[in-house]
């Protein structure tokens, strides 16, 4: 350490100015100065600042989420229809590492917001249900979406969902559910179409618990949702819908998007359009296409049989039962019996009839099963029959036609106990007309068989033969003959022939007789002429005519 | 029998004077300010290093900037900024801005207050010859003021990006660094050193 | 008017921390300031040599910092690598000339003059020159006055980075440059510290007697 040396040590210490001393006046130190303005303003507004801060400090909430993608703590904020509502403000994983605890805070606003059935989701880019959302997010980043909820009890403690909600609570609808036996191409944010605009789309679906099925949960929007009512189908739209049935071939699809991702449709038949509209959660079945949904509401059934001893190949459960063009039930099960002690093999197939197709609508009361019974029995002694016919030569498809045939066999009481275990009443079946040309054609075959070919075939060689024999004769005894008369002929012919021309002698003799004979006749035309003017020269003789003698 | 003074630049040896109200003292050789007056020095810079902890917790808490980008609002604070640079692996930079921006006003603010506040009010911290080397030491370091104008032209360089949103903190560093500036127009060490020696003579040696 | 003599020419010692002036004590070893505590030295130890180096290391570091990018603008329309130099052309040709005057200067000039300052006074010192000293001791205030603006391009680069976080429209990161020019900032301020100024006055003492 130096000395710290006072003047006194030092030789030859330079005099910078020596200016008089001055005097000091003690600092007074309680007085204030003016400077303290500016801390205490910037303490002011430090203070004011803070309190603002705090007072405006928000709820926190914590939302677990299975992952933290597109998460940044201190950046991803909360948005609720599209206005900053919060801000993420820690993520980290849970204790059992099994999701991940997002800590937000959200504005003072917010509050009265986080209750119950609010909902949380992470707003990434997403292809889902057909379209494609939060493109924006590639710009902007992800963000939280929330979906405020209707309940009254607050909650701090939110769990997120992995994809946003499909309807946002407050979305006016109704919620309905439905059953199906499988998902087909379903999936959640599928549309629902009502005459092929898009009324709604699936909200989830889940296995039904004794997974015989599956419910699936659909959101109809209004005002669509007023269309539903109890009697409403719902049908599978997915796809390409094509069917092969007795109207021939039908390729029906809802939309573009339907195809892709699958699609449902609703329809309420024309006759149960006043029904009051459907409760909210009502239970519907989902059919397979519109045919089926459309067609198969009668409550009205009648169960019944038809037995045929012949092959029921092509025809299968739902193919349609038709009298004279009217389709008046369905095929619902095609079984097989056995007669053990015979051997008899008949198929029995049994169907659902629907009787009110077969009489005109709203006339006279309804009919109990009896008079049902009389009334078939009644039709069956007058001969009808079920038979079984083709709808489709393409598929090979067969329904089975109900007609009269009065040249039916008389019905034969059912003899067969064990056959029917659950005594429907039965229709006796004729052949189909299939089969019946089948006969014919078995029978026509069988007569060509009867044809005896080998006789004919014997007779035929025979002539064969006596026809070579002639043909031999002719060409080795006639012929010849045939041959020098021929030649005789044609020398006859010859010869004639050079008589006959122009120059030959015949000819010119012929000539010389011809001038003589026409100089004779006007000799003698002279001579009548004469004779005309001088008759009486037949007696006198000629005179002398001066012009003659002239000469 | 003046206190000798040793010019800093030619190390010429004076003796000093005292001044009149507000006047300096010079070298006579290389004419380098040797000390200046500085009335009621302890006081003001005790006030202008409270008024400018505020600011400085004040300009840190709040972000500087904003980018306003479709209706998104990305703002960053000083910490942010020292934070983002560090992220991007380039730590050093990061360190540099870290210590020139925040570590350095901040010790600077803290020393200067453990040392004037005490002995405003007639003692002496312990501790002040070690206190007081570190603020001289580190006062060179202290750079608002660079910083400050950094923001203006990162402000409009930004301009032409997006829309630019001025933050709370920027005004505050904006003060701060007038604030700090006045702070080394009035602080006057050889003053300080007078009142530390007047207060506790003892706590000198 | 006596002559004057320096401190050092009286073997005393003047604190650089406080100012004040104190005798040497007796023994070896280094002497600490009675007041303050801080060390003291005649002169500070090994001034120029040290002053040197850093000079030289950062007049090598000049050189990437001024190649190597200082920010590299990624954006759906291409990236792009921003050097001090090319960003003070963007804000020409952009209109905002003051700014890229202001960049120019305190990026480009300001180092640059620092370095060749520096390097002057050095060699002045060195070659023991008695050429102007006010001058020099001039230019050596206004080196240590301005060495801090040099940090300005450093704090423009660390406030946009930390702003433009656009992560698919724009990202802009800091680029190599930047620690290369943070490097030759530190490195001309420590050298302006380590030169002693008084090296300047004493070539002109010496040869007055």
């Amino acid at each position: 350490m130096a000395e710290s040396p006072h003047g006194s040590n030092v030789p030859n210490a330079p005099n910078v100015p020596d200016l008089p001393e001055a005097v000091v006046a003690p600092k007074s130190r309680r007085s204030l100065q003016l400077v303290w303005l500016i801390p205490l303003v910037a303490a002011l507004v430090g203070g004011w600042l803070a309190v603002k801060a705090i007072l405006d400090k928000g709820p926190t909430i914590t939302i677990a989420f299975a992952t933290a993608e597109g998460l940044e703590a201190g950046k991803t904020k909360i948005k609720y229809k599209d206005v900053d509502i919060g801000l993420v403000t820690a993520i980290a994983l849970a204790p059992d590492t099994s999701h991940v605890v997002v800590t937000a805070e959200l504005v003072k606003d917010a509050r009265p917001y986080l209750v119950e059935d609010t909902r949380f989701w992470v707003v990434r880019p997403r292809v889902s249900g057909g379209t494609v959302t939060g493109i924006g997010t590639l710009l902007s980043g992800s963000y939280v979406g929330m979906d405020i909820g209707l309940s009254k009890s607050p909650k701090e403690k939110f769990t997120g969902l992995e994809v946003p909600p499909i309807v946002n609570t407050g979305e006016a609808g109704r919620t309905f559910l439905l059953r199906s036996d499988n998902a087909g191409s379903l999936d959640v944010g599928s549309p629902l179409y009502f005459r092929r605009l898009k009324a709604g789309q699936i909200t989830s679906y889940e296995l039904d618990k004794d997974g015989k099925g599956i419910l699936i949960k659909v959101f109809v929007a209004t005002p669509y949702d007023k269309f539903v009512n109890e009697n409403t189908r719902f049908w599978h739209a997915s796809g390409f819908d094509v069917t092969l049935n007795s109207n021939g071939v039908t390729i029906n699809t809802q939309s573009a998007v339907s195809v892709l991702i699958g699609g449902l449709a609703f329809e309420t038949p024309v006759e149960s359009a006043e029904l009051q509209p459907a409760a909210a959660d009502a239970e519907f079945r989902l059919f397979a296409n519109r045919g089926e949904a459309l067609r198969n509401p009668e409550t009205d059934v009648m169960k019944m049989a038809m037995v045929f001893e012949e092959s029921v190949r092509g025809l299968t459960p739902g193919a349609e039962i038709d009298f004279r063009g009217v389709v008046v039930g369905t095929v619902t099960q095609i079984r097989p019996h056995v007669d053990v002690g015979g051997s008899n093999f008949k198929i029995r197939v049994k169907a659902d009839f629907f009787p009110r197709r077969m009489r005109s609508r709203d006339r006279g009361p309804v009919m109990t099963n009896d008079q049902r019974r009389a009334l078939l029995a009644g039709m069956i002694s007058n001969g009808l029959r079920a038979q079984l016919r083709t709808a489709s030569l393409l598929t090979g498809q067969l329904y089975i036609a109900l007609d009269f045939f009065p040249s039916a066999p008389k019905a034969k009481p059912k003899k067969d106990a064990r056959l029917d275990d659950d005594d429907l009443p039965e229709i006796p079946a004729v052949q189909s007309s299939l089969v019946q040309l089948q006969e014919a054609i078995a029978a026509i075959a069988a007569k060509v068989q009867k044809f005896p070919l080998e006789q004919v075939g014997a007779d035929l060689q025979t002539t064969l033969r006596s026809a070579t024999r002639l043909i031999e004769h002719i060409d080795n005894d006639i012929a010849p003959e045939l041959r020098t008369t021929m030649a005789e002929v044609r020398k006859a012919v010859e010869s004639m022939d050079q008589a006959l021309k122009p120059n030959s002698p015949l000819s010119q003799d012929a000539r010389d007789a011809m001038r003589e004979v026409s100089r004779a006749a006007a000799a003698f035309r002279a001579l009548a002429d004469y004779l005309d003017r001088h008759p009486e020269a037949l007696i006198s003789g000629k005179r002398a005519d001066p012009k003659e003698t002239g000469k | 029998m003046g206190v000798l003074v040793a010019c800093h630049e030619c190390d010429l040896l004076q003796r000093e004077a005292l001044l009149p109200g507000g006047g300096v003292a010079r070298c006579g050789r290389c004419g380098a300010e040797l000390y200046r007056d500085r009335p009621a020095s302890l006081e003001r810079t005790l006030a202008l290093t409270a008024g400018a902890l505020v600011l400085f917790a004040i300009a840190n808490s709040f972000p500087i900037l904003g980018l306003a980008l479709q209706g998104q609002v990305i703002d960053a604070t000083l910490y942010d900024t020292v934070r983002r640079l560090w992220d991007e692996d380039m730590k050093s930079v990061a360190a540099l801005v870290f210590v020139t921006t925040i570590a350095v006003p901040l010790l600077e603010l803290c020393a200067l207050a453990y040392l004037l506040a005490p002995v405003r009010f007639g003692r002496v911290p312990p501790h002040f010859p070690l206190v007081f080397r570190v603020l001289q030491a580190v006062r060179p370091w202290g750079m608002v003021e660079v910083f400050m104008l950094g923001v203006l032209v990162s402000l409009v360089k930004l301009a032409h990006l997006a829309g630019v949103v001025p933050g709370i903190a920027l005004w505050s560093f904006g003060a701060l660094m007038l604030v700090m500036a006045a702070i080394s127009a009035v602080f006057d060490p050889r003053a300080l050193w007078q009142a530390a020696d007047a207060a506790q003579p003892e706590a000198m040696r | 008017m006596t002559a004057a003599m320096t401190a050092a020419e009286l073997g005393l010692l003047s604190c650089h921390t406080c100012r004040l002036v104190s005798r040497p004590a007796r023994g070896l070893g280094e002497m600490g300031c009675p007041r303050c505590g801080a060390a003291l030295h005649l002169r500070k130890p090994a001034s120029v040599s040290r002053s040197w180096a850093l000079l030289v290391a950062a007049v090598i570091l000049y050189i990437p910092a001024n190649l190597l990018p200082m920010m590299k603008t990624s954006s759906l329309f291409g990236s792009q690598s921003d050097t001090i130099m090319s960003g003070v052309v963007y804000f020409w040709t952009s209109g905002s000339w003051y700014l890229a005057l202001i960049i120019f200067f305190a990026s480009v000039m300001v180092p640059l003059l620092k370095m060749i300052a520096l390097a002057l006074l050095l060699v002045s010192v060195q070659r023991r020159s008695r050429w102007q000293p006010e001058q020099r001791a001039r230019l050596y205030r206004l080196v240590e006055f301005v060495g801090r603006w040099s940090m300005l391009d450093i704090y423009v680069v660390a406030v946009i980075v930390a702003l433009v976080q656009l992560k698919a429209i724009a990202t802009i990161q800091p680029g190599a440059g930047a620690v290369a020019f943070g490097a030759v900032v530190v490195l001309t301020m420590f050298s302006a510290m380590a030169f002693d100024a008084r090296l300047i006055w004493d070539t002109r003492a010496q040869s007055h007697g």
